[in-house]
């Protein structure tokens, strides 16, 4: 059993609705179907909510029936990053801290979705508080990349891309603080797009960098994120940080890259670590950019390999804070006590993986008196430098295309240092750093590994226009990204 | 090695985290590679330069007005605790404390 | 254990103060929309935010940055324009994210000072005023006729937020240590709190007393806190050293809470110093502690030792926006700035006449200084006799009935109404206070009580003088004693005239007519 509306896209699932062809009900009982039948080989949800997915399905079935407007949204089968609070849910980060956390409140990413007419299929797996890089630190067990069933999905967000690249829902939401859904999504054969800095609120997102982390959603193709997009993107008066965000994300996807000043990093395509089928494949796709009349210019970054550095500095220590609260008494694990200290570190210890004790660890050294002004302080400064960079940079072009991950998805336990891990993220992590909004572009399957190898494009802060443009065109170019094998045997071809 | 085992310990008694001592011992290997490779923060000249402390330029003054909302019932606000009594969240005997 | 006098003979104490206010006033917390309410039941005034769930975030109060800018302008600070939240994080129970949301090295408020005017008994404990002219200055004070006025630094007000409620059960009077376990309310969590931190200029605790007296006086009047002592809304700490007299370094320092109430603060203050001086004196080391001040026992003892400075990882919040406030906001705010209590004590005595004593009670509550402008806008040259009642009268009758001022149903103009009664001779000062007791509870006029009980003072001296033979006829034993000497007992004539018309006699004329018979 597999979902017949697997290879459909959001216009295509909301107006087949909108005419009657098939009802919201369906929708959500062939989703259920796909998760049954293949979620037993992918673990991408932690939790699946039928319930409320029907119950939103006969919102939108029966305001079909009443012949009403129907929203943005209707219909398509979505799910979440389990760091994000839905009402209704437990919400548990992929920690055994939350394992029994139901949430309080939803997140505004989670009620716009929903406000927008998605059929909220459930929760998905991820790296225990979004630490990581390959999902591999969930609590509740791994995910497996639906390409190969021997390799990582990619991390944080590993359970949203695979979701989507297991053709278990259209759209998903995920999160990214150094490259959390960009390199999932280039693992996973999707496109993922991580917004710049504040266009999307983060209030009831559970924090792990503050400064760095934004929502993004991930699709098969650039118009269904861009969809998403529309629905996500605003101010909320709860995220000091969201801004007001008037453009419409679908509007300029059709336009191409005529003329359009595009940058490449040289330094970036030659970086050490880079596969050479990683290689070869974004030397292809500058070239159709140039073919499709874009003008390739060199641009430089020279402070960017500093931003790894940077990274895992304010990183950690936002995430020290941020994992404070964790501390037993109002909810999370918790291991009794007759003394409150002791309760506390036993509750920690035990609530804690090993990464995330390292990052509290290390995020507490590092903003300890002394040691504040020699790591803290310098990183915020070569903030300065990188968000200057691309300052620069952006005054010559509208966009940059730099690889996702130096390599395709790797097998379960091949990278087993933090540092090693750490090194994954090199090319997503400065835009992080910056607040830029960047998204990650399927352009080929590796030529040695058959494996999906992403472009990333990046763009100036508030012009996510720009790189969803861009992305469209390579889309347009290479074709829109294949679901996974695991489930291509088995779906019916329905694109139009 | 810029952590010795000692700071280790410290670092997880400031943070609530208990560490048993295997855990220590690769903790403190783990963090020291880690602060190693944050050295090239600490080789730039960054004389003079600002720091961005928010990623959001110009961002300034945001505020709300003084406008009470409804929030949790007290079951509510207790839903997800393991331990409370009359209302309150009940925690066990607090040692060291004493700054309350 | 040596006196207070006696030690500061030898020791000069450094006192600072460290002053918490809630702003009590705004109707929802500092970083979330909650409501403040005092008393409600526990943990029914929270949400994701003040409870600090995974994944809320917080947003600032424009109204309490409002306030705080207002206590800076209060206290001639300079209101920095930029400035941000930073996280000072420690885990401690009564904090739900287990950091406080404060501010870093620039606070909203820097750099103010109140001036102490001293004088009386408070400026006793003041150590080698005798050797100084009036207008002459000392490290930070200026001697005056009867005191010295003394100039109080404040190092910086800044914006943060308070902890939750502990109730320590199972110990002996709620004491933590002891304590089988605890209980938490978070309704206080988040409630707007500004800290106000003093320069070391303080030397006595007769001026740390004063400083906190007029702090509060000055936060009432801006109306930002009900700067209740005794709730907590308004809570001191104290940082005293000792150094010998002549020196000018710093000694070890102590920190001393629990100082609930004026009384409380000059006496813990005194009793710290006075153990301090003994330690050193016997040859001991004062160690860095945070004390606690038990009223009951009237001493200090250690709660917390400070081996090493606390470490709290203090960085800048991420998401709070920082601030750069515009001259737009701070000028809005300023206009909002009311008449100081020191200023109106000013007017008062300059206008019209008041004492320093009897203008200060009035322009340091802002029920009684409220009155008394109305009342000055109603009857400028009523001002004494106004401020007598106020100060007399009206502070009697709210001491022994425990009412507040707006349960009093008594106005400016009615007020007046009775000391013109009074000071046109209608009725006697005596049967102004009968009239007054009325007034407060019935809300009647002076006029309609005095016409319903027939209390007119009697002037008319055809009528008393009748009276006045009488008695002298009645008593000439007492008559001869008089014009003997015994020129006391024309009281004894006065009070009977008085007892024969009920009391309603005018007393200056009774007084003139008996001394003019017995005389004659």
């Amino acid at each position: 059993m597999v979902n017949e509306f697997v290879a459909m896209s959001v216009a295509q699932i909301t107006s087949g609705i909108k005419s009657k062809d098939f009802s919201a009900r369906e929708v959500v009982e062939s989703s259920m179907r796909a998760i049954e039948a293949l979620d037993d080989s992918i673990h991408a949800f932690l939790q699946t909510t039928p319930e409320m997915a029907f119950e939103a399905a006969d919102r939108i079935d029966e305001k079909v029936a009443r012949g009403e407007e129907l929203p943005l949204l209707a219909g398509v089968p979505a799910a979440f990053k389990d760091n994000m609070n839905q009402l209704g849910t437990r919400t548990t980060c992929g920690s055994k801290m939350l394992a029994n956390y139901e949430s309080a409140f939803t997140a505004t990413c989670v009620s716009k979705m929903v406000d927008a007419g998605v059929l909220p299929l459930g929760k998905l797996n991820m790296d225990e508080f979004a630490f990581g890089s390959s999902t591999e630190t969930s609590y509740f067990g791994r995910t497996f990349n639906p390409w190969d069933l021997e390799r990582v999905p990619g991390g944080s967000s590993g359970g949203s891309a695979a979701a989507i690249a297991a053709g278990l829902a259209t759209l998903t939401l995920g999160s990214d603080t150094g490259g959390s859904i960009r390199q999932p999504a280039s693992f996973c054969g999707v496109v993922g797009m991580k917004p710049t800095y504040g266009v999307v609120s983060r209030y009831g997102v559970v924090a792990f960098g503050s400064s760095l982390d934004q929502v993004g959603p991930f699709g098969k193709s650039v118009e269904d994120v861009a969809y998403a997009l529309n629905a996500l993107k605003g101010r909320d008066p709860l995220d000091c940080t969201s801004q007001h965000i008037e453009t419409d994300f679908l509007a300029n996807l059709g336009q191409g890259v005529e003329g359009m000043p595009i940058g490449v990093v040289p330094e970036f395509m030659e970086a050490e670590g880079l596969t050479d089928e990683v290689k070869s494949a974004m030397a292809k796709a500058v070239e159709a950019l140039a073919e499709m009349g874009a003008e390739i210019i060199e641009v430089s970054l020279p402070n960017a390999h500093a931003s790894l550095s940077a990274y895992y500095v304010i990183g950690p220590c936002e995430a020290f804070s941020n994992l404070s609260r964790f501390d037993s008494v109002r909810y999370g694990n918790r291991v009794p006590s007759t003394e409150l200290g002791d309760q506390y570190e036993k509750s920690r210890a035990d609530g804690f993986g090993s990464e995330a004790k390292r990052r509290i660890m290390l995020g507490s050294y590092l903003l300890s008196s002394g040691v504040y002004d020699k790591y803290y302080y310098p990183a915020q400064q070569i903030r300065t430098l990188i968000t200057q960079d691309y300052r620069k940079a952006y005054e010559k072009v509208d966009a940059i295309i730099l690889p996702s991950s130096p390599r395709t998805a790797f097998k379960f336990g091949e990278v087993s240092d933090p540092m090693s891990m750490y090194l994954s993220d090199i090319f997503t992590i400065s835009l992080n750093i910056a607040g830029n909004g960047g998204l990650s572009q399927p352009i080929a399957l590796g030529s040695e590994t058959g494996l999906p190898i992403g472009a990333q494009i990046v763009g100036p802060q508030f012009k996510d226009e720009n790189t969803l443009r861009v992305a469209a065109a390579l889309e347009r170019y290479f074709g829109v990204s294949t679901l996974a094998p695991i489930v291509q045997g088995k779906s019916k071809e329905v694109r139009a | 090695m810029t952590l010795s085992e000692k700071d280790v310990r410290d670092i997880a008694t400031y943070t609530r985290i208990g560490l048993t001592d295997e855990e220590v011992v690769t903790m403190t290997r783990d963090l020291n590679d880690i602060i190693a490779n944050l050295e090239p923060i600490t080789q730039y000249d960054l004389e003079g330069v600002e720091p961005t402390f928010h990623p959001i330029a110009g961002l300034v003054n945001v505020m709300r007005e003084d406008v009470p909302q409804p929030g949790f019932t007290q079951e509510e606000a207790l839903a997800n605790s393991e331990s409370t009594e009359d209302g309150a969240f009940r925690i066990p005997t607090i040692l060291g404390g004493g700054d309350n | 254990m040596k006196k207070l006098e006696e030690v500061l003979q030898d020791w000069e104490a450094v006192i600072g103060l460290e002053i918490h206010t809630e702003l009590t006033t705004l109707k929802t917390k500092m970083f979330c929309s909650c409501p403040i309410e005092f008393g409600a039941e526990p943990n029914t005034h929270t949400c994701p935010i003040c409870l600090g769930m995974p994944g809320a975030l917080p947003v600032p109060n424009k109204a309490a940055i409002e306030s705080i800018v207002l206590a800076g302008l209060a206290t001639n600070c300079d209101i920095e324009k930029r400035s941000m939240f930073y996280r000072k994080n420690y885990f401690y129970p009564d904090m739900t994210k287990n950091f406080q949301t404060t501010q870093g090295p620039v606070a909203f408020c820097m750099r103010g000072h109140l001036d102490l005017e001293v004088f009386g008994a408070a400026a006793n404990e003041r150590h080698g005023l005798g050797s100084l002219e009036v207008g002459e200055s000392s490290d930070n004070i200026v001697r005056t006729e009867d005191g010295y006025v003394a100039s109080v630094g404040i190092t910086r007000i800044h914006m943060e937020e308070d902890a939750g409620k502990m109730v320590h059960v199972g110990g002996v009077d709620g004491r933590i240590s002891g304590a089988t376990h605890s209980l938490i309310d978070f309704n206080r969590c988040g409630v707007p709190l500004i800290e106000l931190v003093t320069e070391p200029d303080l030397r006595t605790p007769a001026e740390a007393r004063l400083f906190m007296q007029k702090l509060r006086s000055i936060f009432l009047a801006i109306g930002i806190s009900d700067c209740s002592m005794e709730e907590g809304s308004m809570r001191c700490d104290g940082n005293i050293s000792l150094r010998k007299r002549g020196t000018k370094e710093f000694g070890t320092k102590t920190e001393l809470k629990n100082m609930n109430s004026f009384k409380n603060l000059h006496d813990g203050l005194a009793y710290e110093i006075c153990r301090q001086a003994e330690v050193l004196e016997s040859g001991g080391k004062i160690q860095q502690e945070t004390r606690h001040w038990e009223p009951a026992n009237k001493r200090t003892i250690t709660m917390r030792v400070k081996e090493t400075a606390d470490d709290y990882r203090l960085f800048p919040e991420p998401d709070l926006a920082p601030y750069d406030l515009s001259d737009e906001f701070i000028d809005n705010v300023r206009a909002k700035l009311p008449e100081l209590p020191h200023e109106k004590q000013a007017r008062y005595m300059a206008e019209n006449g008041l004492s320093r004593s009897d203008s200060a009670l009035i322009a340091d509550d802002v029920a009684y200084a409220r009155f008394f402008d109305e009342a000055l806008k109603v009857d400028a040259s009523m001002a004494k006799p106004v401020a007598n009642m106020l100060v007399n009268e009206v502070a009697a009758h709210i001491n022994a009935t425990g009412a507040s001022f707006d349960e009093l149903k008594i106005d400016p103009a009615g007020l007046i109404g009775l000391c013109k009664l009074i000071a046109g001779g209608t009725i006697s000062n005596k049967q102004g206070k009968q009239v007054f007791a009325e007034m407060v509870v019935s809300g009647e006029s002076a006029e309609s009580i005095v016409e319903a009980k027939g209390m007119k003072q009697v002037s008319d001296e055809g009528l008393i003088e009748g009276i006045v033979d009488e008695i002298i006829a009645a008593n000439p034993d007492k008559v001869a004693a008089y014009r003997g000497g015994k020129t006391g007992l024309s009281g004894f004539f006065i009070g009977q005239v008085m007892r024969q018309t009920k009391g309603q006699a005018n007393p200056k004329v009774v007084n003139e007519l008996v001394i003019r018979k017995l005389e004659g």
